[in-house]
């Protein structure tokens, strides 16, 4: 018995000679939505778009209906898919996103074929798809900052010599991120931390550029690199090297070993929306035998991008394994810098300090956001 | 003068059990140029990606042949948020593009199996201040779904009074 389905139908018609009416149907086990778009044939523009609800899941969903207007004046080429991704997927919905894409790809195969049917040419094998330029990542998420997680601490422990946010990012490097780094370091400096480490998604940072926040601020901030690998995200500090794309882990592990650098496993756990890793079934004792964990250094066991959770799952892996745990924020906007961060026994004043406390052992993550809001309310 | 379709497009994701510890998605597209099946198979509960395997029933051609094999570079990796980053990044460069969103759907429909799963396995909502309360409490579970959507964006009932930053009404 199929355990899903999913259907879709997207029919063409040519209403007139410079427009298709691409209708569109997705029925599947949860849900059931139909599309009208009316497509420029010359320049490959939206030019109205309407959607229904046959099945949903709650009536909040028509409300998306409305901003699917906002698809109007798209054209379906370059970023497209992100853009459509981004917009029909987080204003209205993932799923008319989707049948949207569905729907203009499949008017966009219409109009070459009509087009070659005019100039009688017949080249059947160029179905183009999407575009590979998809960088979102995401990753905009909030994690609540319950300090009933006995993985962090609540205090200030006289015995961290500094607290940083390791896994902070920054528009635009990031793309993801509503926050640039001024507003990063002096939202850094309000809360009290004592530094933060920029790791944007596949960018290396010009050190220059960094020692110049630094003595512009006067304050401590560290260069670092959140490297999309085929087994999940990486933080990488102390190397140099750009990586661009997708890098195998064992590749990515070659590179760290041959600079000296460190790798931690960002948010390993992270589960999906609506379902934890757990209620699939993920057991620690099969968590813990996952590739990945052979090619990394420390393992992110604190994450304010996912829940209190996947977090204390993770913290139970890395406690297994008996890597060192790091703690961030993953921040995308300026209210989750510092949810968490990682306490260091020593000072730190560049990246390899960074680097060697982490694998010495002499670092911790920390909760720290409530904490100094605690603090400076009382 | 008719109301003739001038293109039409099928495309069926469908997600099987094959047992305790394996899925299989498989994607198949007909539609008036090409007929076309991507399937992959998954390791449970980690989501591992085992075995992709491609095939083209209409038209054929021997070119397709790489197109697939290009696809199987996302062997060895995991279903989980960011994966279509990760399908896009390893299938750069693939020259059949429909290919790859073919593999992109059957990871969606795995995805959206457990979601329907749980969905199934939670007590169906009677009425609409339970089926509010129900979204609202997945909400309060996993603040990520905040303004994921329309249905959980501010002006929802669903988030009605949730604040975003802290989690909690």
């Amino acid at each position: 018995m199929l355990k899903f389905m999913r259907n879709k139908i997207v029919g063409i018609e040519v209403k007139d000679s410079n427009t298709l009416l691409a209708h569109g149907f997705l029925d599947d086990d949860i849900y059931s939505i139909e599309m009208d778009v009316l497509i420029d044939i010359n320049h490959l523009e939206i030019r109205d778009i309407d959607g229904r609800w046959n099945r949903w899941t709650t009536t909040e969903c028509k409300r998306g209906i409305p901003f699917l207007k906002e698809a109007v004046g798209l054209r379906i080429k370059g970023d497209f898919s992100q853009t459509v991704r981004r917009i029909i997927g987080r204003k209205a919905c993932r799923h008319f996103a989707n049948l949207l894409l569905e729907c203009c790809y499949t008017a966009k195969e219409a109009s070459k074929t009509l087009k070659e049917k005019l100039e009688e040419k017949h080249d059947l094998c160029t179905a183009t798809y999407g575009d590979n330029n998809d960088k979102n990542t995401d990753s905009t998420a909030f994690a609540d900052e319950s300090d009933h997680f006995s993985g962090g601490f609540h205090d200030k422990d006289p015995s961290f010599s500094m607290i940083i946010d390791l896994h902070t990012h920054s528009f635009p490097a990031s793309p993801c991120s509503s926050v640039s780094v001024d507003q990063l370091v002096q939202e850094a400096r309000r809360i009290g931390i004592d530094a933060i480490c920029l790791t944007d998604h596949n960018y290396v940072w010009d050190s220059s550029a960094v020692e110049d926040l630094r003595q512009k601020y006067g304050f401590l901030i560290l260069r670092g690199n959140e490297i999309t690998t085929d087994q999940g995200d990486m933080l990488v500090f102390g190397m140099e090297k750009d990586i661009k794309g997708i890098i195998g882990l064992p590749d990515l592990r070659k590179e760290v070993l041959a600079s000296d650098s460190i790798i931690i496993a960002a948010h390993p756990f992270r589960g999906f929306l609506t379902v934890g890793i757990q209620q699939i079934g993920l057991t620690l004792e099969r968590a813990v035998k996952r590739p990945v964990f052979r090619y990394v250094d420390a393992i992110e066991t604190l994450n304010g991008s996912v829940t209190e959770n996947e977090n204390r799952f993770t913290d139970m892996v890395a406690e297994k394994l008996g890597l060192p745990k790091t703690g961030g924020s993953d921040a995308h906007d300026v209210s989750r810098v510092g949810v968490y961060a990682t306490g260091f026994v020593d000072r730190i004043e560049d990246e390899r300090d960074l680097v060697y406390a982490i694998k010495e052992g002499r670092s911790f993550p920390v909760v720290f956001r409530r904490y100094a809001e605690t603090k400076a309310s009382a | 003068m008719y109301n003739i379709m001038e293109f039409s497009r099928n495309r069926s994701t469908c997600v099987e059990q094959t047992d305790n510890n394996t899925l299989r998605s498989y994607c198949r597209l007909n539609d008036t140029v090409m007929d076309a099946l991507v399937e992959i198979t998954v390791s449970v509960p980690d989501l591992e990606i085992v075995s992709v395997q491609g095939n083209v029933f209409r038209p054929y051609k021997d070119e397709f042949t790489e197109s697939f094999e290009f696809l199987k570079r996302v062997i060895g990796t995991r279903i989980g948020p960011g994966i279509l980053k990760i399908v896009k990044g390893l299938t750069e460069g693939i020259r059949h593009k429909q290919f790859a969103f073919m593999l992109e759907e059957c990871c969606h429909a795995v995805i959206l199996s457990f979601t329907k799963e749980d969905l199934l396995s939670h007590p169906r909502p009677d009425n609409e201040e339970e089926s509010i309360r129900y979204h609202r409490q997945m909400v309060l579970d996993n603040i990520r779904l905040y303004n994921r959507c329309a249905a959980f964006a501010p002006g929802s009932r669903i988030v009605e009074g949730i604040n975003p930053k802290t989690g909690e009404i």
